[in-house]
């Protein structure tokens, strides 16, 4: 009874914060997505639009022309083929280098840690720009220029990501593992199967973070892939912009093209990512 | 750090053994010469067969020769060529504007074509030539580029517009001079101010080139655009811009912004190109409307600008090279490609072909004769030193004066003192 009070209280009581609450995240979510639902509507507008007037959501003339012609000019599976490599590269690597790394920072004791931690802030400071060229080098002393490979090389491990896991691992009570200690599992054991369950949010979190840096990524691919033969989908979809003339109509459907994978990521996915944004910080 | 980035090089290596991955190499099989040719955004529905034509062409021509074509995007053009030139691995043949090519040559990477092909210079129009001539601080003095296509076009306005905001503009006699357009600002701004902008808000360094104002000094050595014919030209801006001519959002807009303004139907004038009027036609049918041309404004000689294909100096295969970047710029293959972009030659004599003088009555023919005049009496007026950070630069510091933060004089000192310090 007493609960069920509670929750009638929780949804029939409008106070008056709580209306300007809810119009104040209304009027977020207009600005957010408006952006978006404008873009949508654009890539259905067909010749008799004017993509200039005050701005309207149901094209006049509308049509799905606009996504054949994307079809038609870009192999698009294909980018997204090359795309997907490098995020499941990235997703991996990134998951694995920030556990291991990670859990010794955490949890084992060495010389020199304060040190590596450090080095890891400070690597966090260095603008990406400005290592560009030493690092374009080295991927091509290594001969992985033009190669879907040394796209993804320089990414698969992340300070971030380390101090991440790092913050994971340190919030797991510790009776729990000098408890398993006692039950004499070793080092191996405690880590798999103590510790590595505990921090299946963080994991799911680097990951996604990982999939979305790899999918938005432009300048990296850029550099170091020489020709369309490897083309990921950022730099294949910049085909769609002419030098001279370009029809927005298209480059808006190309982008909605690129946006569903991403967006289907994202459904499926959310839940842990508010989880694992929360691992970190709070003990279970 | 060092431990994660060989742990990163090692697992790479390892992956890409595992993968048998090897990387496709450019090195040139038996008995064929293979010649790396790079162009900007060109490779799509509208081109590609004719950059494959052309190849075919001249492999035909040089029994043993194969072209390797490659084509980068629209964004990051100069990142990429200033990493590539870095670790040596930039094409033997590369088409670029002159302010990357003026870096490259700095460089060193660029071959001096006015020593190794110094007879390619009377194949060409003076005014083109010279803007790919090079003078300045550590360069030695030269030609770094073969002039391909130019681009110019006239200067649009929006009769609505301007009736609506009291300005009567004779079709006959339309304006011609950035004074004409200066003297305008007051009754536009009383009438119209907010709502509507006169001209693209911030003036770039072709503005000024434009408006007569010395851009640097005779060696080449420093900028000097904020001489007093400089700071009068931004003051009449800064008086405009108090006329209420411009809106606010002007102060943060490119130039892409000022075609999406004047689409939209909220600018009076803009600086055009000879397929604006179709792009217009189709994608803002309202503004067509109420359409009409002029000559492109300026108070001295009209703008242009300029792509050119510049000559790797590491090239092992320089000679070829140069045949080959001589024979895309030649009259013929420039006249096929500018019929295709609706773009200008810059090869000598090209321009006087009767496809850029149609004698039909269309906007779209006025617009090409337009053009195609000032492509014989223009100028290229962004000086090759003039990088695209000083361009922001000056945006940045202009948008300040108008706002009455700065006196103008303090704008362009600030934007000349950083433009020399990285001359």
């Amino acid at each position: 009874m007493a609960t069920k009070a509670v929750m009638e209280n929780k949804y029939n009581h409008y106070t008056p914060g709580k209306v300007v609450r809810i119009i104040v995240l209304l009027a977020l979510l207009l600005f957010l997505a408006a952006p978006l639902l404008w873009q949508i509507s654009l890539a259905f507008k067909g010749p008799k639009d004017d993509m200039y007037a005050a701005p309207y959501l149901i094209p006049v003339d509308p049509t799905v022309d606009n996504f054949v012609q994307v079809f038609k000019r870009l192999p698009i599976l294909f980018y997204v083929g090359n795309t997907l490599i490098v995020a499941a590269l990235n997703i991996g690597g990134n998951i694995i280098s920030g556990c291991f790394a990670g859990y010794s920072l955490a949890l084992l004791r060495f010389k020199g840690k304060g040190l590596v931690i450090g080095l890891l802030f400070l690597s966090m400071l260095v603008p990406g720009e400005t290592i560009l060229i030493s690092q374009f080098l080295i991927i091509r002393n290594l001969d992985l220029q033009n190669n879907l490979i040394g796209v993804a090389l320089p990414g698969l491990v992340s300070s971030m990501n380390i101090l991440l896991f790092m913050n994971a691992f340190n919030a797991i009570p510790r009776e729990m593992i000098e408890a398993a200690e006692v039950d004499g599992a070793n080092i191996w054991q405690r880590f798999w199967r103590i510790c590595v369950p505990q921090v299946k949010g963080t994991m799911a979190l680097v990951g996604i973070f990982s999939f979305m840096g790899s999918w938005n990524d432009f300048l990296w691919p850029l550099i170091v892939l020489t020709d369309d033969s490897h083309y990921t989908l950022t730099l294949g979809m910049s085909r769609l912009q002419g030098t001279f003339v370009s029809d927005p109509r298209v480059v808006a459907a190309g982008t909605i093209v690129a946006l569903i994978p991403i967006m289907i990521f994202f459904l499926v996915f959310q839940r842990y990512i508010f989880n694992g944004l929360e691992a970190g910080s709070v003990k279970e | 750090m060092k431990g994660t980035i060989k742990k990163a090089v090692a697992l790479g290596a390892a992956i890409a053994m595992m993968g048998g991955l090897a990387a496709c190499g450019t090195s040139s099989s038996s008995g064929t010469t293979e010649l790396k040719f790079q162009t900007w955004n060109l490779k799509n529905d509208k081109f590609t067969s004719y950059f494959e034509d052309l190849i075919a062409q001249f492999e035909k021509d040089n029994p043993g020769v194969k072209i390797k074509w490659v084509d980068q995007p629209a964004d990051n053009y100069e990142d990429k060529l200033s990493t590539d030139a870095a670790a040596g691995e930039l094409p033997d043949v590369v088409d670029m504007g002159p302010e990357p090519a003026y870096t490259l040559a700095k460089a060193g990477v660029l071959l001096n074509l006015a020593d190794a092909a110094p007879e390619a210079e009377k194949d060409f129009l003076p005014a083109a030539w010279s803007a790919a001539t090079f003078k300045g601080t550590d360069l030695e003095e030269g030609t770094y580029g073969f002039p391909w296509y130019l681009n110019s076009g006239p200067t649009f306005y929006n009769k609505a517009v301007l009736s609506e905001c009291g300005i009567t503009v004779d079709p006959n006699n339309p304006p011609t001079k950035q004074d004409d357009i200066f003297a305008m600002a007051d009754t536009f701004g009383k009438k119209c101010g907010g709502k509507y902008a006169l001209t693209s808000g911030i003036p770039s360094i072709q503005d000024f080139g434009m408006y007569g104002v010395q851009l640097m000094n005779d060696d080449r050595t420093e900028f000097t655009f904020n001489n007093e014919k400089g700071v009068e030209f931004v003051q009449h801006y800064i008086d405009m811009y108090k006329a209420g001519a411009f809106t606010d959002d002007m102060l943060n807009s490119s130039t892409s912004g000022e075609s999406k303004s004047f689409n939209g139907g909220s600018q009076a004038f803009m600086n055009g190109n000879a397929y604006s009027v179709d792009d217009i036609r189709k994608n803002a049918p309202k503004v067509f409307e109420n359409l009409a041309i002029t000559d492109f404004i300026a108070n001295t000689k009209p703008n242009m600008f300029m792509e050119m294909l510049t000559v790797n100096a590491t090239s092992k295969h320089q000679d070829l090279a140069i045949k080959f970047a001589r024979f895309v710029t030649n009259s013929d293959n420039q006249l096929a490609f500018d019929k295709k972009a609706n773009v200008f030659p810059s090869s000598t004599g090209t321009i006087d072909d009767d496809f850029f003088n149609p004698s039909d009555d269309t906007m779209d023919a006025e617009a090409m004769r337009m053009s195609a005049d000032q492509i014989r009496n223009g100028e290229i007026w962004g000086p090759p030193q003039f990088t695209s950070a000083c361009s922001t630069m000056l945006r940045e510091e202009i948008a300040q004066a108008l706002q009455g933060k700065i006196t103008a004089k303090e704008a362009l000192d600030a934007t000349v003192k950083y433009c020399n310090e990285r001359i």
